[in-house]
């Protein structure tokens, strides 16, 4: 069942020039320029119920304007979206019942009062019974082990602690897709782990749709099956997690320690850095078999140590998000398949 | 639970976490009611001053005048802060946990804000009162009407807590399409102290009370203290008559600034 569906989703925003001097200021008075960002351009999506998506792209890539477009928050300039089968602009309120988020630079606690008051307030908002909402209250506190700070001020807690009542907040009415927007950041690695556990959990147990923005690579391969990159507004990538995986299978990093100095000059291969008696190279395994280049390395001295590593995941994602327009980043994403 | 009961129940729950809140921190508030005390003390002298010489001023004596001063500083004191935490809410982007909730907008912030504004009127009322028994004796209620004197000037305090937050939002949502909107409750906080708060509107010039009153300004502090200081109860309802058509009118307003302005909401920075 299909639970979010846009067709050319976008949004445009428009801000003021600010002219620069003083003629020109004044001119600005009558005569304001504007500059039309297009934050979104055209994005076409389809999010079963069940799957947990990583939504990723570089700062200002529409991730979080995307989120707030499926979540009501924001109106489209153009396309459409459909979320359980509503339209969040216009369903903004019927919406909300079937939807939890958690956006990780803000808060939805009260900052002086302990989380049991926020998850009243939620209820009634909610309009869950108040059977319902102990009962719910009790099954959040003991997953994400909440007992022993429930009653202290969110002011006082630490922001793993934090992160953990905002996401156990976000989950009081049962929602059917939960949108994170940066959960884990400014989290510590203990933190985070916890948080991707949770994630993770509510994924297998409860068949939560989890759709998820982050920067953290570690996030992704831990909690996703899918990931979507945008960049410059539009849909780079969209494949499962084990193919954007494979990308990395196809790429290796060999390293080699020779037992004196070598000629580290391969045939079609320039190396990634080299010393006299070291180098480290990136072989593409479509172009060169690595028993090949092993061979090679072998005949050019006697080798001490030698490694094999998959292309790491995160440089992938940085080749793509490093491009300066759509067409580059669509070129990186394909150069890369 | 029927479901308007169970709406109705959301909104009475924001409003009673947000006096919890309130009251964890009331302590704070300490500085703006000393200094509400200490304006409440200066006018009273000058108006000590100002009344050495003669009776009356368009029909208010020295009592009545400062009286008049310590209920339409009330409002203002009070119920001033709602543009600036609306506003600052629309522009650090807290605003996406508002329109992410299954709730209207403007009946939750109502709810939120007015609520410990509401708190906060009790307290102002008990240091304004104290004061006001201390420096000029009792108010100039008619004998055997202070049990309806009360209740007018409660429900003249709510109404003009209800206009004044209609009328901040609509000028706090001006900033969905305006980067910049403090100027606009700079003119209206003048107008408001100008127009009936420091002193009575039958002190203005004629024509300029006649312009007066068909601004919603004297509904705001005008009301409440013309009801305390010279109660008659057909006046009186009159003036809550008012009131009531100027929070209706301000509500339809701020309605109308969120459904033009809805559209343009902009959250950058995740």
């Amino acid at each position: 069942m299909t639970v979010i569906e846009t067709r050319g989703l976008s949004r445009t925003f428009e801000s003021r020039v600010r002219p620069r001097g003083f003629a020109a200021s004044l001119k600005s008075i009558v005569k304001p320029e504007k500059r039309i960002v297009n934050a979104v351009r055209g994005i076409d999506l389809e999010v079963e119920a069940g799957e947990v998506l990583a939504f990723l792209g570089p700062n200002g890539a529409g991730k979080s304007t995307t989120i707030k477009m499926l979540t009501g928050i924001l109106h489209p300039s153009g396309g459409t979206a459909r979320v359980l089968g509503l339209d969040p602009a216009r369903d903004r309120m019927k919406l909300a019942m079937g939807i939890g988020t958690v956006f990780g630079q803000k808060s939805q606690l009260w900052y002086h009062l302990p989380a049991s008051d926020s998850f009243r307030l939620l209820g009634a908002v909610y309009e869950i019974d108040d059977a319902t909402l102990a009962r719910r209250t009790g099954e959040l506190v003991e997953r994400f082990a909440l007992a022993p700070y429930l009653e202290t001020p969110i002011r006082k807690l630490s922001l793993g602690e934090r992160v953990r009542c905002e996401i156990a907040a976000s989950l009081l009415h049962k929602p059917r897709i939960l949108f994170l927007d940066e959960p884990t950041i400014g989290l510590d690695v203990v933190a985070k782990r916890e948080v991707r556990v949770l994630l993770d959990e509510l994924r297998r147990e409860d068949g939560v749709t989890i759709f998820l923005t982050s920067h953290d690579i570690g996030d992704i391969e831990k909690v996703c099956k899918r990931a979507i990159i945008i960049h410059h507004g539009t849909v780079v990538v969209d494949e499962s997690m084990k193919e954007l995986k494979h990308r990395a299978l196809k790429r290796k990093r060999v390293g080699v320690k020779w037992a004196g100095p070598a000629d580290s000059s391969l045939p079609g291969l320039e190396p990634l850095k080299h010393t006299e008696d070291a180098a480290k190279y990136e072989v593409d395994t479509t172009k060169h078999r690595l028993e090949d280049v092993i061979k090679v390395l072998a005949d050019r001295g006697e080798i001490v140590d030698l490694t094999v590593e998959d292309e790491p995941l995160e440089d992938i994602i940085a080749a793509i998000f490093a491009s300066r327009s759509e067409e580059e980043a669509h070129v990186a994403a394909g150069a890369r398949a | 639970m029927s479901r308007p009961a169970l709406a109705l129940r959301k909104y009475s729950v924001i409003a009673s976490v947000a006096i919890r809140e309130k009251f964890a921190y009331l302590a704070s508030s300490t500085a703006r009611y000393l200094t509400y005390g200490l304006f409440v003390f200066v006018f009273s002298r000058i108006w000590a001053a100002v009344y050495a010489g003669q009776a009356s001023i368009a029909g208010y004596d020295r009592v009545m005048s400062t009286w008049y001063f310590i209920v339409a500083e009330l409002p203002i004191f009070s119920f001033s802060a709602f543009f600036a935490r609306v506003s600052e809410e629309l522009k650090n982007g807290q605003i996406v946990y508002r329109l992410a909730r299954p709730y209207g907008f403007i009946p939750a912030s109502f709810a939120e804000r007015v609520g410990p504004a509401l708190l906060d009127l009790a307290v102002f009322g008990a240091v304004g009162f104290a004061l006001g028994f201390a420096l000029v004796g009792p108010p100039p209620v008619p004998a055997g009407l202070a049990f309806a004197v009360v209740p007018a000037l409660v429900v003249s305090l709510v109404l003009s807590a209800c206009l004044q937050f209609f009328l901040q939002m609509s000028l706090a949502m001006t900033a969905f399409r305006l980067e910049e909107n403090d100027a606009f409750y700079w003119i209206y906080q003048k107008l408001a102290l100008v127009v009936g708060t420091l002193i009575p509107i039958e002190f203005l010039p004629d024509a300029a009370r006649a312009i007066a009153r068909w601004t919603p300004f004297p509904a705001i502090a005008w009301s409440p203290a013309r009801i305390l200081v010279a109660f008659e109860p057909r006046a009186a309802l009159s003036i809550l008559g008012v009131q009531a058509a100027w929070v209706l009118a301000a509500a339809l307003l701020s309605s109308a600034v969120f459904a033009a302005g809805r559209r343009h909401v902009v959250v950058n920075g995740g």
